[in-house]
């Protein structure tokens, strides 16, 4: 039986826990981390100056005080010490970005990823690619403590194996590993379902901040879910779990579905779905499209306002499902999903006050994301961050080791 | 906010005539801190009359008006800006020649000594604008002349909040927007409930409705309908309230309006 925590063990749970809350909330006075963390002036100082000495927050005086008397100095994450690398591998495009420990944009890059060159090989070496330049103008010293990368598929947790990705065509592709190698920073890949990453960037940083249950339903070319139970991403056993757009919600004579079935969630609600119940051809896709019905429909085309309304509908049934399952405090459109649920939200929520249980559905409040289209990245950059604020120094120390001369 | 917080404004039995026309008739209201409650009905129901009887600009001729549990007798709009009540309205009532700033104080402007103090009101109006993570303005000195719907929109709403409104009511903000300046107010509406402060939505659109609101409140022909969760209703019964009066158990007594 193991006795319980040493000292060092607790010592690096605090340091852990007060850089996480440095990076999530930006800026902090001591006394605020003393009510929050529940531990004593001088231990909070402690871990302060233990984290300082590291480089990773420093300590000043806030902007404006508005105050009487001497201003309690703030501790503020040093963005250019601890970086990471995050990667979103979109429909149509590969976007890389290195992001600070405070979760500052540091740099970012994009480049359109065209039919043909979306193999696994030829999508790991453009990354590469993009981070040999970011890391190549990193300030000298800084350190790249994890790397992040969204994929539209299903990610096998464990060594971040992309089981599939039908819009790239990949199938049990060791993206994860090889990304690692190709790399060869020293640092695993992670790598994670997008909608997932977009769940867990609006329950730290957006719309879900505060939130600890919350279902993120993203819909770019479909529908991608990720669910927060409890404060934590749900994945299942392997990590596939949260697959809201795989969803059956009308197997007998629905639509069919990419998957190969029939009736999933992302069929009858997805982006296809909607721009073919409105009259548009094959030709049109994307975000864009979506806006134009959505338009449409507000000056009143009776096409386009059938559309939103059949797809309100479904949409609504999925989440009313979703509602009786998982009980959660908030439902987040995000992505094209934002746009389609604004223009449908009567039906939405119709369906759900119809569906879903009185008990599940009482307290629950349907928002849209806060973070756009940053969402993915920025989950992937706070995946990345997570061995950083378990254990800072050990963190900071091995990888430094690794990238130093 | 939880579902069950206290209203912060009660209305009960309130009655209001125009000479011999009656337009409200024992309406009961009540508006709830950290929610966004929704006023709907018909053209002529009643709906800018309610909320300028709130605001101070008609006086009731009966009922009371309840504001944080205790009676209050408004009778102008200074009185209900006392309380922490601010209306935005319609056509709001911004002034095109004058940039961001001396809209948002216009007429309540801050002075040191004799001249007027620019800078306190430079920064206080920064910090409403980033507290409500307005980002579409580009500077607080640009003229309203110069501005889209949506962010006129935007600095009027500001312009309510900037004085520690404890309630804010805004008559059709979305009515004369395209759909990408709708959405950016109606996430606006939404953050100033989240933040805490009781907010009433006139609006026909039943998917603005729908999307930032907790409460619906039908008025149908001067009568309160219903007031209810909008985790309880379908749009199929807000729609009937609305032009009917009643939706199964819900609202009227009779079809007519005629209370039995």
């Amino acid at each position: 039986m193991k006795a319980g925590p040493s000292l060092e063990e607790i010592r690096r749970h605090n340091l852990g826990t007060l850089l996480r809350h440095v990076h999530i909330s930006g800026s902090l006075s001591r006394a605020v981390l003393t009510d929050r963390m529940g531990l004593n002036r001088s231990t909070i100082l402690g871990l302060v100056s233990e984290l300082a000495s590291a480089g990773l927050v420093r300590e000043e005086l806030p902007r404006d005080t508005g105050r009487a008397g001497r201003p309690s100095l703030v501790v503020r994450p040093e963005s250019d010490q601890a970086y990471v690398l995050a990667f979103d591998v979109g429909v149509d495009r590969l976007i890389a970005a290195r992001i600070g420990l405070g979760g500052a944009f540091l740099d970012r890059r994009e480049t359109p990823l065209p039919p043909g060159h979306r193999s696994a090989a030829e999508v790991t070496e453009a990354l590469a690619g993009f981070a040999r330049q970011m890391v190549g103008a990193a300030r000298e010293g800084s350190v790249c403590v994890g790397v992040g990368a969204a994929v539209r598929g299903t990610v096998r947790r464990l060594d971040g194996m992309v089981r599939a990705a039908p819009y790239v065509d990949w199938l049990d592709e060791e993206f994860g590993e090889d990304l690692t190698r190709r790399l060869g920073l020293g640092v695993p890949v992670t790598v994670e379902n997008e909608a997932s990453l977009g769940a867990l960037a609006e329950h730290l940083r957006g719309a879900g901040a505060g939130c600890q249950d919350l279902v993120y339903l993203h819909g770019d070319i479909g529908i991608g879910g990720g669910i927060i139970s409890g404060g934590h991403l749900l994945g299942g056993d392997a990590g596939y779990g949260g697959e809201v757009g795989h969803m059956v919600v009308n197997p007998r004579g629905g639509r069919r579905c990419g998957c190969g079935g029939r009736g999933c969630l992302e069929a009858e609600a997805g982006e296809r779905a909607l721009l073919e119940a409105a009259g548009l051809g094959p030709s049109a896709t994307g975000r864009e499209a979506v806006r134009a019905v959505v338009e449409a429909a507000d000056r009143g085309d009776a096409g386009a306002r059938g559309a939103l309304h059949d797809i309100g509908d479904w949409l609504g049934i999925g989440v009313a499902n979703l509602v009786n399952l998982l009980n959660p405090r908030t439902v987040l459109f995000g992505g094209t999903l934002r746009e389609v649920f604004l223009g449908s939200a009567a039906q939405i929520r119709s369906r759900i006050n119809t569906h879903a249980l009185t008990p599940t559905r009482e307290h629950l409040r349907l928002r849209v994301g806060a973070l756009g289209d940053d969402a993915v990245l920025i989950g992937a950059a706070e995946l990345a961050f997570s061995q950083l604020l378990v254990g800072p120094l050990e963190a900071l120390a091995r990888h430094a080791a690794v990238a130093g001369p | 906010m939880t579902a069950t917080a206290t209203p912060i404004v009660q209305l009960r039995g309130i009655d209001k005539s125009f000479g011999p026309v009656q337009v409200l008739h024992d309406v009961s209201f009540d508006i709830r801190p950290g929610e966004v409650t929704a006023l709907v009905g018909d053209n002529g129901a009643g709906k800018s009359t309610l909320v300028k009887c709130i605001g101070g600009i008609h006086p009731i001729d009966g009922g009371a008006y309840l504001f944080e549990d205790e009676q209050v007798h408004v009778h102008s709009p200074r009185d209900a800006a006392a309380l922490g009540v601010e209306i935005v309205y319609q056509d709001l009532a911004l002034c095109d020649n004058l940039d961001i700033v001396q809209n948002m104080f216009l007429g309540r402007e801050k002075r040191r000594g004799l001249v007027l103090d620019d800078a306190t009101m430079e920064e206080m109006a920064a910090k409403t604008l980033d507290g409500l993570s307005v980002r579409t303005v580009t500077s607080i000195r640009q003229q309203v002349a110069s501005l889209s719907g949506g962010q006129r929109q935007t600095v009027a709403i500001a312009k309510a909040v900037l004085w520690n409104s404890k309630v804010v009511i805004l008559d059709e903000p979305t009515a004369a927007l395209g759909v990408a300046q709708t959405a950016q107010v109606l996430e606006l509406v939404r953050r100033l409930a989240d933040n805490g402060i009781a907010v009433v939505l006139i609006s026909h659109n039943m998917n603005d409705v729908f999307a930032v609101s907790d409460r619906i409140a039908a008025l149908y022909l001067g009568r309160m309908a219903a007031q209810v969760k909008a985790s309880d209703v379908t749009y199929s019964q807000v729609v009937e309230l609305i032009t009917s009066g009643r939706s199964g158990d819900l609202g009227l007594a009779t079809a007519n309006g005629v209370t039995l």
